[in-house]
């Protein structure tokens, strides 16, 4: 079973994620802000980084820096709503993430962009 | 012939304080009651506001966040990777290491990957020599400058980050503080909400940090502090800097936002020079300065404030550190009102001069040596049994009782808009606080005033005759000779 | 201090009658009064009285009175100075015995003075503290024990008379009673509050919590048409009607419902919408516009956009001209999203300058608007109102509203240099290349904020020409700030450009410059 880690801090975002992953049979975990997911990807090792760019403490952009260097093979979709910003955008792209998915965004896609990228 | 003017003094001196606490009664009593709206109406405006737009919105301003440092190596990087994490689409940190004696700068460099740049740095406004300005290649921390300086204090280092401040807003803040992520957006609204008047600066509260606990950056449960000072300031924070603030916001006469978290626009920040780094009251100076700027341009203006608590700080629970803070706070306060002693009873300055300025002058400035004459006075009284020692006394149960009566509101204010110290025990602690403060804490504020005063006195010579004879108008700042600043 | 001395004065000078009327009070003004008063002081130190008969002639037992002394006048006698008042009452009341026509005069320093003047001479003495008063009550005349028995007992008496009389205390007393009554009150209120705010806190947690699982599993289980067709029972399973008739559930559903609209995407939202009528929160929508508060009709307004509830419109239209700020603008903000006709004539027509908060509101949903209707965005240009037409520009260059830039060439040469910033800064983010001339033009200005815009938009879109211009301004600027603004753009729009102008400068100035803007750390900022 595929292991997905969703770094995110709005609780419901996050469950409504993990729910529709769960439905496709990924194993699932949760993380609410940036340090505890630096420490989760170091201690999990999942397949897929799912991670919000806003978050308390760490931004996601960190979380990707720190993925690159300690799990550079695990691919990341970064969720966010900042996608107005372009150099967001180029930026997570620069540093190598699967996917970039802005808010507003639709689940079942989202399911199929990780379906994908897992495969 | 002498008893006569004995007993004439005591007369006057008696209508004098007869007058004053009455004043003192009614003015609180307003205060209370302008402060009371100004808050129902922020909390219905917050009802239905959604701050998630401002964050990714192209129409909001971008923020400067200026956070001087000096010896603070042990929590400089963790400081620093909160200010970097908040929620907020087009923002900066510039960090200023002013001059410090610990590794901060060592650290700092190690931790974000930091590297000397060829910042061109163009001292418009003038400050003490910079060593170097740093930032780092790594993306994640492109947010981040570093300005290393040579010590020259925190209106200093603050005019440092101005001068290479990139965007519109400057967000002052002390790099100890502990920010709500949030705290940008929040602040950054009363300056998208300027119409016909210009926002020139935003004010924000600032909650009590001892004995709470902090998790990531906010503080997640809230303690009363264990000390009698540390309650004391929790009531008083209350007091002066939710309920005061927001009834002189409601009349648009703000003399005073907290420096530790204060938020300007900064092209008039620049306009009037920056921070005046020779009066230790640097805060109410900048505001005054900007406000007396903008009414001598004939331009209508206000100053915000926002108080959702978005900022925490520790406060200081020693006596000693406290009695060094409240003399600074009142030398400041006298400094800042003889700078711009041109202001006051001048209609020219509207509400600021007529209003806001006399009642510093009077209840800010004047009120430990009122205070501590007012009792002496009734001991006097007493001493020579005269009859109307009895009003007096009186009068000095009117006024703890005034003061029972407007701790409590503030304490029930706090309560109503935030609700803050779940606990009952702690309600009840403060409530305990409530009637012992005037007795038990408040002669001391009151000491430590008189030893403000006279410690300005005692401060002759050099800037103390600059300071006492006052700026003539607000851009003066700007045209003092650049020899005599750095004397 | 020095500010007090002024005000020292003015109180004295207020102060000092006060203090006269006040001293003189004590000695009655009337002559029957002032006498009596005369006789407890027994003796003024200057004040002699005598007595003037106007009688023709008088007893000669009377005559010859030692203490009288009469000697005998034109109009009739008069008596000796006296100037123990003590003897008054004695001496009167002989002369009233013998019903005797005769007067009291008083001298002061053996002068005939009259009533007043005698008045003034004694208030003057009490004043000047020369001479303390004596009263009645000083020292019993009779035997105390006699007097003791005479008095009835009552305890305090003359105090509990002085408190009551005296208004003053009396009113200082009041207000404590009253600050007390007031602290304690609130003190009292403040602990019954704690406890229900607490309580209220922790039931919106615990509603948080338990609304997150059932709205996943909803969203994700059912399609849009079993949403619709979901009967009471299985909306039961759901949320149970027990916690949906409390209106804090469902304001917290609501609060979820709308947040989730907000972050989702295809027919999450459309479930979501039909889920929101289906639980009949539409009807606690349209049931807040009739509120009394404007934060409540707010709400309401806010709810009604977000779930793009179109059967509230016609009510909503009533709002557009409510004489609240936010009620008007967030009403206005619904019919530009569910009309079918998107009409920015009322934005136009706005003479209120518009805040960024509201051209943020209306950005989010003008955008929204943009991608199905049909925005004629230029009728903004013709707004009387600055404000709304410099929005205007922002909203072409936002929207990427390509089509508008022959509009917005027209009329930009006629416009103020405020709008002309914000045109030429559309103009470098939709890439106008062909309104390169306009830029020039703006280089050329005399406005240095025109200049520094029209430069950023000449380092996308500049020709030669622009580069000429720029090397021309970067030699006669004086300011720092602005020279590194002309360079940067220069370096950018002509690298060949950008050394001369670096190289043949030996300043120190353009030096720093230079390395500033060729440091790499230094691009991003």
């Amino acid at each position: 079973m595929k292991r997905i880690l969703i770094i995110e801090d709005d609780l419901l975002i996050s469950s409504l994620v993990q729910f529709r992953l769960k439905k496709d049979g990924y194993e699932t975990f949760l993380v609410s802000d940036g340090n505890e997911g630096i420490k989760a990807i170091d201690a999990l090792v999942p397949d897929l980084i799912i991670t919000d760019v806003m978050m308390p403490f760490r931004s996601g952009i960190e979380i990707i820096h720190h993925a690159r260097q300690s799990q550079p093979d695990i691919p990341i979709i970064v969720l966010s709503s900042l996608g107005e910003e372009e150099q967001v955008v180029l930026e997570a792209f620069n540093l190598g993430v699967a996917d970039f998915i802005p808010k507003p965004f639709n689940p079942n896609e989202l399911a199929i962009r990780v379906k994908r990228i897992l495969k | 012939m002498y008893s006569f003017l004995f007993y004439l003094i005591l007369e006057f001196l008696g209508l004098m304080f007869l007058i004053l606490s009455f004043s003192v009664i009614v003015i609180y009593l307003i205060l209370m009651i302008l402060s009371a709206f100004e808050m129902r109406d922020y909390i219905r405006k917050n009802r239905f506001a959604d701050y998630g737009d401002i964050i990714t919105s192209p129409i909001a301003p971008g923020v400067s966040i200026l956070a001087p440092a000096f010896n603070e190596g042990q929590n400089i990087v963790q400081n620093a990777q909160s200010l970097l994490s908040l929620h907020y689409g087009k923002f900066e940190v510039i960090i200023i290491n002013d001059g410090s004696k610990d590794d901060s700068l060592d650290k700092l460099i190690q931790a974000f990957e930091l590297e000397k740049t060829n910042y061109a740095y163009n001292a418009e406004i003038e400050t003490k020599p910079i060593k170097a300005i740093y930032r780092s290649r790594n993306m994640s921390y492109r947010r981040l400058t570093v300005i290393d300086k040579e010590n020259g204090g925190k209106a200093d280092a603050l005019n440092a980050g101005i001068n290479i401040a990139d965007l519109e807003i400057l967000a002052c803040i002390d790099v100890d503080c502990i920010l709500s992520s949030e705290s940008i957006s929040r602040m950054v609204r009363p300056f998208m909400e300027e119409t016909n008047k210009k926002v020139i600066a935003v004010g924000g509260v600032i909650g009590i940090a001892n004995n709470c606990d902090v998790v990531n950056g906010t503080v997640t449960t809230y303690r009363v502090p264990e000390t009698q000072l540390g309650k004391f300031q929790v009531i008083e924070y209350f007091r002066a800097f939710l309920m005061g603030r927001m009834a002189w916001s409601r009349i648009n006469g703000l003399m005073l936002i907290s420096g530790a978290f204060g938020f300007f626009r900064k092209d008039l920040v620049r306009a009037v020079g920056g921070y005046f780094p020779k009066t230790v009251g640097e805060d109410m100076e900048l505001i005054v300065r900007m406000r007396r700027y903008m009414d001598e341009q004939k331009i209508p203006h206000k100053v915000g404030f926002v108080p959702d608590p978005l900022c925490w700080t520790e406060v200081p629970e020693d006596e000693q550190i406290l009695s060094r803070q409240r003399n600074r706070w009142m030398r400041g306060t006298i400094e800042t009102l003889q700078l711009h002693q041109a202001m006051q009873l001048n209609p020219k300055y509207g509400i600021l001069g007529m209003i806001s300025f006399p009642f510093w002058s009077i209840f800010e400035k004047s009120a430990p040596i009122l205070e501590a004459s007012g009792v002496i006075y009734t001991l006097i009284l007493l001493a020579i049994g005269d009859f109307s020692a009895v009003y007096f006394i009186a009068l000095l149960a009117m006024m703890y009782l005034l003061s029972l009566l407007v701790s409590s509101f503030s304490v029930l204010y706090e309560q109503i808009a935030f609700n803050h110290y779940k606990d009952k025990k702690d309600l009840q602690k403060l409530i305990w606080m409530i009637i012992t403060e005037p007795i038990l804490v408040h002669p001391k504020i009151v000491f430590w005033g008189v030893m403000g005063h006279i410690d300005f006195i005692k401060g002759k010579g050099g800037w103390g005759i600059m300071i006492r004879s006052g700026f003539k108008n607000a851009e003066e700042k700007k045209k003092l000779n650049p020899q005599v600043t750095s004397s | 201090m020095k500010k007090i001395l002024p005000w020292f004065i003015v109180f004295l000078l207020f102060f000092l009658p006060g203090v006269i009327q006040a001293q003189s009070q004590i000695i009655p003004e009337d002559s029957i009064g002032f006498r009596d008063f005369l006789i407890v002081q027994k003796e003024v130190p200057g004040l002699s009285y005598r007595y003037v008969l106007g009688e023709k002639s008088i007893s000669d037992e009377l005559a010859s009175d030692s203490i009288y002394q009469f000697s005998k006048t034109d109009t009739g006698y008069v008596s000796r100075l006296i100037s123990d008042f003590d003897l008054a009452e004695r001496l009167e009341n002989r002369l009233v015995a013998d019903s005797l026509d005769y007067q009291l005069v008083y001298f002061v320093f053996s002068n005939l003075s009259s009533h007043e003047s005698t008045y003034e001479y004694l208030a003057n003495l009490i004043r000047n503290g020369d001479y303390q008063v004596k009263f009645d009550e000083d020292g019993p005349k009779e035997d105390l024990v006699s007097l003791a028995s005479k008095a009835p007992y009552s305890p305090l008496q003359k105090f509990k008379l002085r408190f009551f009389s005296d208004y003053q205390l009396f009113g200082v007393t009041l207000v404590i009673f009253f600050f007390f009554l007031v602290a304690l009150g609130m003190i009292v209120f403040m602990l019954v509050m704690k406890a229900r705010k607490n309580k209220r806190e922790n039931l919106l947690k615990e509603y948080e919590r338990i609304i997150i699982d059932p709205l996943t599993s909803l969203l994700f289980e059912k399609e849009l048409k079993e949403i619709q067709e979901m009967d009471q029972n299985e909306i039961e399973f759901y949320f149970p009607q027990t916690l949906l008739s409390k209106s804090l559930y469902k304001d917290v559903l609501v609060e979820r419902i709308i947040g989730l609209n907000k972050r989702m995407k295809g027919e999450f939202k459309d479930k979501l919408k039909s889920l929101y009528k289906k639980l009949e929160l539409d009807k606690n929508s349209m049931d807040l516009l009739r509120n009394k508060k404007w934060d409540r009709v707010t709400m309401g307004l806010v709810q009604i956009n977000e779930m793009d509830l179109v059967e509230a419109l016609p009510e909503v239209k009533k709002f557009t001209n409510s004489s609240n700020f936010h009620i008007r603008s967030q009403a206005v903000a619904i019919l530009l999203n569910l009309s079918d006709q998107v009409d920015l004539t009322f934005l136009r027509d706005q003479t209120f300058p518009i805040s960024l908060w509201q051209q943020m509101n209306y950005l989010r949903i003008i955008r929204f608007a943009s991608l199905q209707k049909d925005l004629k965005l230029e009728v903004l240009f013709d707004s009387q109102n600055s404000s709304i037409r410099i929005f205007g520009y922002k909203l072409v260059r936002m929207l990427g509203r390509m089509d508008l830039i022959g509009v917005l060439s027209s009329i930009a040469g006629g416009v103020a240099e405020e709008e002309k910033i914000e045109i030429l800064e559309t103009y470098s983010t939709l890439g106008a290349h062909m309104e390169v001339d306009f830029i020039n033009e703006c280089l050329h200005a005399q406005n240095p904020n025109l200049n520094l815009a029209a430069a950023k938009a000449a380092s996308v879109l500049g020709n030669s020409e622009s580069a000429e211009i720029l090397f021309g301004l970067i030699k006669s600027e004086t300011s720092f700030g602005n020279k590194l603004h002309y360079l940067k753009s220069l370096y950018e729009l002509d690298r060949e450009k950008f050394d001369q102008a670096t190289l043949d400068n030996s300043s120190n100035e353009i030096l720093k410059i230079k390395d500033h803007i060729l440091d790499p750390m230094l691009q991003n900022v």
